[in-house]
């Protein structure tokens, strides 16, 4: 632990820590452009120059190169450096374009406010300036070579942090380049980063192009909704319209970055499709008539059929506050629900997924950057989680082993092995890895006969996941019961959706799951539904082939899903950007996120592209939608229930007030309930149906928004093993035809080792949820010309 | 019978003709001092409305009877209403006593160019000038309003104390006149104006004059600087206006009294009384507007220290040294 | 102090107080004969200078383009939030505003935005009579601000000397250089 004195300021900082972060820990900012604390050092814009006064260093130093240790003593305004660095920032000048009006990074560049606060202004340089040619980088980031300052951070998140090779730097001396051998978009699901550490206009944000700057965004602190792990955003918004989600550094979550997905699929809330009206059977009515109506629809259930005849569904969507408030509403009714889950399986999954986090077994984003050996158990990291990849990522760099048991095809950025198994397959591979003794050759045979190709890498694998210190089981909640009992694994499930945690969690334990409303609609049990921000065809087909038996069904929403259109009362919803609120990560983490744009359709589309309309006596325009937990309270108010005060505090064991800014781990998990049959193989023949996710647009949000949808492939893909294909007689690439229920979705095939024998991977969409756990020949079939 | 009715008759034109004039002076009193104090400036004043702006004070009193009236909340509304009205008032009241000439006959009659002509005119005029303080601290008092009580009060102590050097200042007139009667006191000035027999009651009269009136360098009640507009600060429209008139109708009569008391009343050569009486009344307004444009405001302190230090013993001694002299003269 | 308060002292105090205000009657009474300095304003328009500070224009380059980029510093610098705008790539690749509005009711016409303005479009003239019946008609939109010349700056032309590709290619702006060939393997 190295004591050094910065500007007359004594610290402490451990063994390593570069003098320019022992400064930032005293609040002190050295100027810095190459430095980043993701990616450490490269000492190329020596911009960080700092006087060493005293100490085993001496003159004028680089001070994110020099590790602070014992005796140091730094000046940071030392005249010396203070010239030496208003003399980089010359240098840097003197190629640097006239183009900061027009570059979409000033108001928050790093090099125009330092430019800007060391009093550059007057070009004394008479040389003229070196340009590029830019390249199209794909629909994520823009690219303006003239203004970048060879930091190389660009280069080394791209190649060295998340391990993608299509951007890099090229050429020598005074031309060198950052980009790719050829226009084309990035590979990497991380590239929109890109925009957030480049220091100056070189990367921006496209999506965001010729939006707004910084300074006129409204800023708030908000946690990703796209999947299960929360990671920490910024989201902006101008003008009633989010504009751009920034990656917030939550050290113990996502760190620095967060993924495509979570940073391009908020368009969701300004979404033009996007319901902001109350509707009373199909026709827009006013808030309070379609409150009303809804009320009397359901009091009209209850005194024909009784309480028992309503219930109420929610989901792994909403937040923590909808979720209590539906509690509290159901309650207040003596209603069914509410049901966040499919069926029963799932819920007893994620509560047994949870309950195994109980006595500290639970790892962060962060804690796998640092484990040594990882096994993916029914998770593909990319699409499940996709800024888990990100830290298998960092532990492999590290040195860890990292395993992928899968039936579905993997790709990560990092050195691993995939074990493509069907789901039957998987808890007993699962048995061989997380054993305190290496499985040998022999037990490998015994437990996988049938897929031979996996044994020489099950046993390498085998002994070095004995053998790890620091080992981490990542896996899907179906799966809970493989978690070992082993206490050196740390557990890491990665859930169905941004808030399954919470709904784990506020769920009664013997609440009835949708299938459940389903069979009890089908019996004429059920009369009234209320839905609130779900749609029952994603979350259960059987629910939703159900609801035409319904009396009445209200939806409450922000989203335009098939649900919506069924509504017989349909109440809009603030979205989380509008009305915040908590949401319960994977590893059982509260985290808040603040609101930060108004309710009320954008002012682009008010003013159809021009200006606003100038009448100042209006009410803004689609301003009616509000918090979906008012709206219980509202429902209850105008049914004369009685609704208690209920806080999510009951349910997790953290209040609203204890919820930290980096999250807040819940102190009540589910008792253990009985860990779910592990997955078995399908009665028959059938192959086994696996759903995968694609990195944009099968989220539950994603499908909603206009530019996450643009990327998601043309057409769907139904991806089978070589031996699969062949014993169907269908070849890759050909055209299918699949038979959901009474529906033909078109398809295309792919064939791959990488697929599990015995398993068909389908796309997670709402259109194939409708498929049976195991298909054949007479589902999967060549599409006739 | 005819007798009382030509006589009722009379006294109601004379109230007539003196109201009509007083009223008529203040208003084109205001314009006279916004365009005098226009050009003390080296600019214009008024000109826009009518020929030179002569048709201004109509329009600003048609713009002050159409303001809205406001009267704040917490107020006590009688007092509120009535403070103006005193203050318009007492000025108004003490015209009746002030004679603008020498009683002149008509068909033998012999009518007084005077609307009461008491034998104590001059207790009149002080005693209803003393009544105008009312209207100030009332006014200020009753606002509810920080500024406008500073401002009654500064109204009510400033005007207390000069009444006393003025009373002072008159004591050697009416010893030199040997009457309280305003004719009689005229008649004493046929030769000399008391103005330069008795200089010292004529400049301590002065001085306590500008102070009674409130006006530049005096104008402490209402000093804008300090207290927005002092004891009318809640004042607004018509009500507004009548402090205002109020204190033009002050100068004037200020006119008209300094005239009787010092410079001599309607004596003069040449001219008729009345156009002597008239010019002399208008010579002390005009030299208050030069004094707003040439003096500034005085400090509170020094207000105080100047009439209860300087001016009251002046005036005592002056009086000693008349009554002195009129003994020796005896 | 001491000296104050005898008799000479008083006597001087009186008479220099005496002399005082005689001064000021005396000079208040010169200015009474002074003609007066004020201007008959409808009568008489006094020519303004050119960089008074008026009503906002939105200029143009040389080339006739709108000089407006849209990129917010006037409206970041307006003290009173009277700018309003949106910007938006325009079919030429220029960036420029969708639309722009300026609140001339809020406008306090202190030239702040003329001075953020680094492409010389916004500038203020000397006009300062524009007075309307509604309050609703100060607020001028982009159509009723844009002018057909260039203002005090005729010459100025932003895009030629911005590195941006936007109407004219790399390089070829003022003071550039060729762009660097990525692939050449000359030293
Ligand atoms: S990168 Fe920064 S300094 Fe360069 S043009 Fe953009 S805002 Fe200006
Ligand atoms: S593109 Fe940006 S991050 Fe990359 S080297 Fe240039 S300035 Fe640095
Ligand atoms: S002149 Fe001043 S107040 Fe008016 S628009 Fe410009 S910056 Fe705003
Ligand atoms: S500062 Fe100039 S270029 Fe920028 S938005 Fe305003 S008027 Fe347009
Ligand atoms: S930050 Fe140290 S050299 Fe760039």
């Amino acid at each position: 632990m190295p004591d050094l004195i910065i500007d007359g300021r004594p610290v402490r900082v451990p063994k390593g820590t570069p003098v320019i972060a022992a400064a930032e820990s005293l609040g002190i900012v050295i100027p810095r452009f190459c430095w980043h604390p993701a990616l450490g050092a490269a000492g190329a814009c020596r911009m960080c120059a700092v006087m060493f006064l005293d100490g085993p260093v001496k003159g004028l130093e680089m001070s994110c190169m020099v590790p602070a240790a014992d005796g140091m003593v730094v000046e940071t305004f030392h005249p010396e450096a203070v010239t030496f660095r208003r003399r980089v920032v010359e240098l840097l000048m003197a190629n640097h374009p006239h183009d900061c009006p027009v570059c979409d990074e000033g108001g928050h560049c790093l090099l125009q406010d330092e430019t800007i606060s060391g009093g550059h202004a007057l070009r004394r340089f008479p040389g003229r300036k070196r340009t590029y040619l830019d390249q199209d980088l794909g629909p994520f980031i823009q690219h303006e070579m003239n203004r970048c300052i060879h930091c190389y951070r660009c280069a080394r998140f791209y190649q060295e942090y998340c391990g993608y090779l299509d951007f890099g730097p090229m050429q020598n001396a005074n031309r060198v380049y950052f980009g790719r051998f050829a226009s084309g978009p990035l590979e990497s699901p991380f590239s929109g980063n890109l925009a957030d550490i480049c220091p100056t206009g070189t990367l921006t944000d496209k999506p965001g192009r010729y939006k707004s700057r910084r300074w006129d965004c409204q800023r708030a602190p908000s946690v990703c909704p796209h999947c299960s792990l929360g990671c920490a955003t910024v989201a902006l918004s101008r003008y009633r319209e989010v504009v751009r989600v920034e990656a917030r550094e939550n050290p113990a979550v996502n760190g620095h970055f967060i993924c495509d997905r979570g940073r391009y699929s908020f368009g969701y809330a300004a979404s033009a499709e996007r319901p902001r009206q109350a509707r009373a059977d199909g026709v827009p009515t006013s808030m309070s008539t379609a409150l009303a109506l809804a009320g009397t629809r359901l009091g009209g259930v209850v005194e024909a059929f009784g309480p028992e005849a309503v219930a109420v569904v929610g989901s792994a969507r909403s937040s923590l506050e909808t979720q209590t408030a539906l509690t509290a509403l159901a309650r207040a009714g003596g209603w069914r629900g509410p049901a966040f889950f499919a069926d029963r399986t799932e819920q007893q999954a994620v509560a047994a997924a949870l309950a195994a986090l109980a006595g500290g077994r639970a790892r962060s984003l962060a804690e796998i950057g640092q484990a040594d050996a990882v096994l993916c158990l029914g998770v593909s990291p990319l699409h499940d989680a996709p800024m888990l990849a990100l830290s298998l990522r960092q532990a492999a760099r590290a040195g860890a082993v990292v395993a992928v048991a899968d039936p579905r095809p993997a790709t990560l950025p990092l050195p691993f092995t995939h074990l493509p198994l069907a789901p039957d397959k998987l808890p007993g591979a699962a048995a061989l890895l997380t054993g305190a003794e290496a499985a040998d050759a022999a037990a490998i045979q015994r437990a996988l006969p049938l897929s031979p190709e996996l044994w020489p890498a099950l046993e390498r694998l085998a002994p070095a996941f004995a053998a790890a210190g620091n080992p981490v089981l990542v896996f899907a909640p179906a799966l809970a019961a493989q978690a070992p009992a082993d206490a050196r694994f740390g557990l890491f499930p990665v859930l169905c959706g941004p808030n399954a945690a919470g709904a784990a969690l506020v769920a009664d334990a013997d609440a009835p799951a949708c299938d459940d409303l389903a069979r009890a609609i089908e019996a004429g049990e059920v009369k009234g539904l209320v839905l609130a921000e779900a749609d029952a065809a994603a979350l259960s087909p059987r629910l939703a082939a159900a609801l035409p038996g319904l009396e009445t069904l209200v939806v409450l929403d922000h989203l335009p899903t098939p649900s919506f259109a069924a509504a017989k009362v349909f109440l809009p919803t603030q979205t989380l950007f509008e009305s915040g609120g908590t949401l319960c990560n994977n590893e059982a983490r509260l985290q808040y996120a603040a609101p930060v744009a108004p309710p009320g359709e954008p002012v682009s589309r008010d003013g159809r592209g021009g200006h606003p309309p100038r009448d100042y006596a209006r009410k803004l325009p689609g301003t009616d939608p509000l918090p979906a937990a008012a709206l219980c309270a509202v429902l209850a108010l105008e049914m004369g229930l009685d609704m208690p005060a209920l806080s999510f505090a009951a349910f997790t064991g953290v209040g609203p007030e204890d919820v930290a800014p980096e999250g807040t781990r819940a102190t009540r998990l589910p008792a253990a309930p009985t860990a779910p049959a592990p997955p078995s193989a399908p009665p028959g023949q059938g192959l086994v149906v696996v759903r995968d996710d694609a990195l944009f647009a099968t989220d539950a949000y994603g499908r909603y928004a206009p530019l996450a949808r643009a990327q998601a492939p043309a057409a769907s893909v139904v991806r089978l093993h070589p031996d699969d294909a062949a014993g169907l007689g269908l070849a890759d690439g050909e055209a299918l035809t699949v038979t959901v229920g009474d529906r033909r979705i078109e398809a295309t095939l792919a064939v791959s080792a990488a697929v599990a024998r015995g398993a068909a991977v389908v796309p997670r969409l709402p259109g194939w949820a409708g498929l049976p756990a195991a298909i054949g020949p007479e589902t999967l079939r060549r599409r006739q010309p | 019978m005819t007798d009382i009715l030509c006589g009722i008759l009379v006294m109601l034109a004379r109230m007539a003709v003196v109201l009509a004039v007083v009223f008529g002076l203040a208003a084109y009193m205001i314009l006279v001092e916004r365009k005098l104090l226009g050009r003390f400036q080296v600019r214009y004043g008024p000109n826009r409305v009518g020929l030179f702006g002569l048709l201004q004070p109509i329009a600003d009193g048609l713009k002050m009877l159409l303001k809205e009236d406001i009267v704040a909340d917490g107020v006590d509304r009688r007092i509120f209403l009535i403070a103006p009205a005193i203050v318009a008032g007492a000025a108004l009241f003490s015209f009746a006593v002030v004679p603008f000439g020498p009683t002149f006959a008509v068909f033998d009659r012999p009518i007084a160019q005077v609307i009461a002509d008491t034998d104590v005119g001059l207790l009149v005029i002080f005693g209803l000038s003393s009544l105008a303080v009312y209207g100030v601290a009332l006014g200020g008092w009753t606002s509810d309003n920080k500024y406008s009580l500073l401002g009654g009060i500064r109204g009510a102590a400033q005007m207390i104390s000069y009444e006393l050097a003025l009373g002072l200042s008159l004591v050697p007139v009416a010893m030199m006149a040997r009457s309280l009667n305003l004719t009689d006191i005229v008649s004493a000035q046929a030769t000399l104006p008391f103005a330069l027999s008795q200089p010292v009651a004529f400049a301590i009269f002065v001085v306590s004059a500008l102070a009674e009136t409130n006006r530049i360098p005096f104008d402490l009640p209402e000093a804008e600087n300090e207290l927005q507009a002092g004891f009318h600060t809640e004042y607004s429209g018509m009500r507004f206006a009548l402090f205002f008139v109020g204190e033009y109708v002050n100068m004037i009569l200020l006119g008209s009294v300094t005239a009787i008391f010092f410079l001599g009343g309607w004596n003069g050569p040449l001219l008729p009384p009345i156009v002597w009486f008239g010019l002399k009344v208008l010579a002390v307004p005009v030299f208050l507007i030069w004094t707003r444009a040439s003096l500034p405001r005085l400090r509170y302190d020094q207000l105080m220290a100047l009439g209860w230090k300087c001016l009251v013993p002046l005036g005592l001694a002056n009086i000693l040294v008349t009554g002195a002299l009129l003994a020796a003269g005896r | 102090m001491e000296e104050k308060k005898d008799k000479t002292g008083l006597l001087r105090e009186v008479l220099d107080g005496a002399a005082g205000l005689a001064g000021s009657y005396a000079a208040t009474l010169t200015h009474l004969f002074r003609r007066p300095v004020t201007e008959q304003y409808p009568e008489y328009k006094r020519p303004m200078p050119a960089r008074t500070r008026g009503r906002i224009i939105l200029t143009r380059s040389p080339d006739g383009k709108e000089r407006c980029v849209a990129c917010y510093l006037c409206s970041g610098a307006c003290p009173v939030n009277c700018i309003s705008m949106q910007s938006e790539e325009g079919p030429d690749g220029r960036r420029r505003a969708a639309w722009f509005r300026i609140n001339f009711a809020r406008c306090i016409y202190c030239g702040l935005c003329e001075e953020a303005c680094p492409t010389l479009a916004l500038q203020l003239t000397p006009e300062f009579a524009f007075c309307k019946d509604a309050i609703e008609d100060f607020v001028y939109e982009k159509e009723d601000l844009l002018v057909d010349h260039g203002g005090k700056d005729p010459d100025y032309d932003f895009y030629a000397h911005a590195g941006v590709a936007a109407g004219r290619p790399k390089g070829e702006h003022i003071g550039e250089d060729e762009p660097v060939d990525v692939k050449s393997i000359l030293p």
